[in-house]
């Protein structure tokens, strides 16, 4: 029998246990906490109502903070004193091996083209390129962590089950447990809406600024590469799609509930998004040399890698407009047979 | 002079304290006899030593890992639990700390 609630926390327990031990501990958690919610059963003559199993998860404490026990490793993060704890290391040690790794994918592929197109490469300029991206990648991660476990230190009894923890959310490996039995989030949160503005907005600047200075996207391949015409004719629309997740974002602030609004808008913006990758798949051509010769096979090596990178995009993109777009239509089919469901999910009477 | 509030909070911080260092030789007396964590729990809890299941399950591991526990899933009442019990090991650890914790009272008991 499915305790919606009890799943819930312990998909959110699991996001911070260790892969090898998760199953097992989830198994043995989940038999735990059954065994306390069937003696108070037992004791009341009556089912626990969602909001009674909620209390029992509550008095179980942070899912977050719970999982770190079951690591006992205590990694953190400190220069004198602590900046990340144990509880925030796994998920920062995830999100800064991931920028490293792509960061070090990005630079790679720009000093491979630098090199076949014949620019003179010393082996202490690439590697001082490396060390200088890679440090300022370690900076920006670890920075922001510390901010969020600042934030953590502040309220860490401040959790719910949608992954909300201390006024933060965190789904980074929401898919070690199966959530086909839990019901779907009926509110959109504004720390996701504040963040989604902030980050379009830093979008936009970098747009307005990629217009007048190519080296922003081609960074040291500007010197002997520009931007095909086709970037000048989608920069105004990149820039609408953007503003209006913008507009979105800052309705979902003000009405977190309005979900479907969300899902049917982001349809929209979507479908505006593949119409881009359209026009400049297109194109045919996206990068140009300045009038040196020299360049040009580095400048067909590049339109190449964006040909593919295009490519992968609009497929991509166009699976998941369908995915979204049958999302939407499954959601409006069972919108008021789902809430009767999730409201009954309670295990029957214990007489 | 401590106020009130100063002197329940350093009381209570070194009363776990104390209570903490009791903890492995509580869990390993208590499992002289085959448990489940539940059952354990209430047990530890019937007998003053409650324990919160944040602490418990992952200290059960933690025997487990250092040979002092053996562990097996089973079915109980038509749900699989899992039942801890005291291994060779830790019979002779939980004697020898025994025999040491008689000791500490011993020498404290001469001391107040």
């Amino acid at each position: 029998m499915t305790r919606v609630p009890l799943e819930r926390y312990l998909k959110n327990v699991a996001t911070g246990l260790p892969e090898t031990q998760c199953e097992d501990i989830v198994r043995e958690l989940r038999e735990d906490i059954q065994s306390e919610m069937e003696d108070k059963e037992r004791a009341l003559g009556r089912a626990l109502s969602d909001t009674e199993q909620m209390m029992v998860l509550k008095s179980r404490g942070n899912p977050f903070v719970l999982a770190a026990h079951y690591r006992q490793d205590d990694r953190s993060v400190a220069f004198g004193r602590r900046l990340i704890g144990p509880v925030l290391f796994p998920f920062y040690a995830k999100v800064l091996s991931f920028n490293l790794g792509l960061t070090a994918v990005v630079i790679g592929t720009i000093f491979l083209v630098l090199g076949l197109s014949g620019q003179k490469l010393s082996v202490s300029s690439i590697f001082s390129t490396c060390l200088l991206q890679l440090l300022i990648q370690f900076a920006i991660v670890t920075f922001i962590f510390t901010l969020v476990e600042k934030q953590f230190a502040k309220n860490p009894d401040n959790w719910d089950l949608s992954g909300k923890c201390g006024r933060l959310r965190f789904d980074l490996n929401a898919d070690k447990l199966s959530t086909d039995s839990l019901p779907t989030e009926r509110k959109i949160s504004r720390l996701e809406s504040v963040s989604i503005i902030i980050a379009c907005t830093v979008a936009l600047i970098w747009l307005a600024g990629v217009k007048n200075y190519p080296s922003l996207i081609l960074g040291p391949a500007a010197a002997f590469l520009k931007l095909a015409p086709i970037w000048y004719q989608v920069f105004l629309p990149i820039g609408l799609l953007t503003m209006a997740e913008i507009v979105r974002a800052a309705v979902n602030l003000v009405r977190p509930d309005w979900v479907l609004f969300r899902q049917v808008y982001g349809l929209f913006v979507h479908a505006g998004g593949l119409m881009v990758v359209y026009s400049l798949i297109r194109a045919g051509v996206w990068v140009m040399t300045e009038q040196e010769q020299q360049y040009a096979p580095g400048a067909v090596i590049v339109n190449q890698l964006i040909y593919y990178a295009l490519l992968v995009t609009g497929a991509i993109s166009g699976v998941m407009l369908v995915v979204r777009l049958m999302r939407v239509i499954r959601g409006a089919k069972s919108k008021t047979g789902t809430a009767g469901k999730a409201g009954r999910q309670v295990i029957p009477s214990a007489r | 002079m401590m106020h009130g509030a100063n002197h329940f909070e350093l009381f209570e911080n070194l009363r776990l304290e104390l209570r903490r260092g009791s903890l492995v030789l509580a869990v390993l007396a208590a499992l002289k006899k085959e448990q489940y964590g539940y059952t354990l729990r209430k047990t530890l809890e019937e007998q003053g030593m409650a324990i919160d299941e944040g602490t418990l399950y992952p200290l059960l591991r933690r025997l487990e890992s250092q040979g002092l526990l053996a562990s097996e899933w089973r079915e109980e009442e038509k749900r699989n639990k899992r039942f801890y019990r005291l291994s060779a090991d830790g019979k002779a650890i939980l004697k020898q700390l025994l025999g040491e914790w008689e000791s500490i009272n011993e020498s404290l008991r001469g001391l107040v």
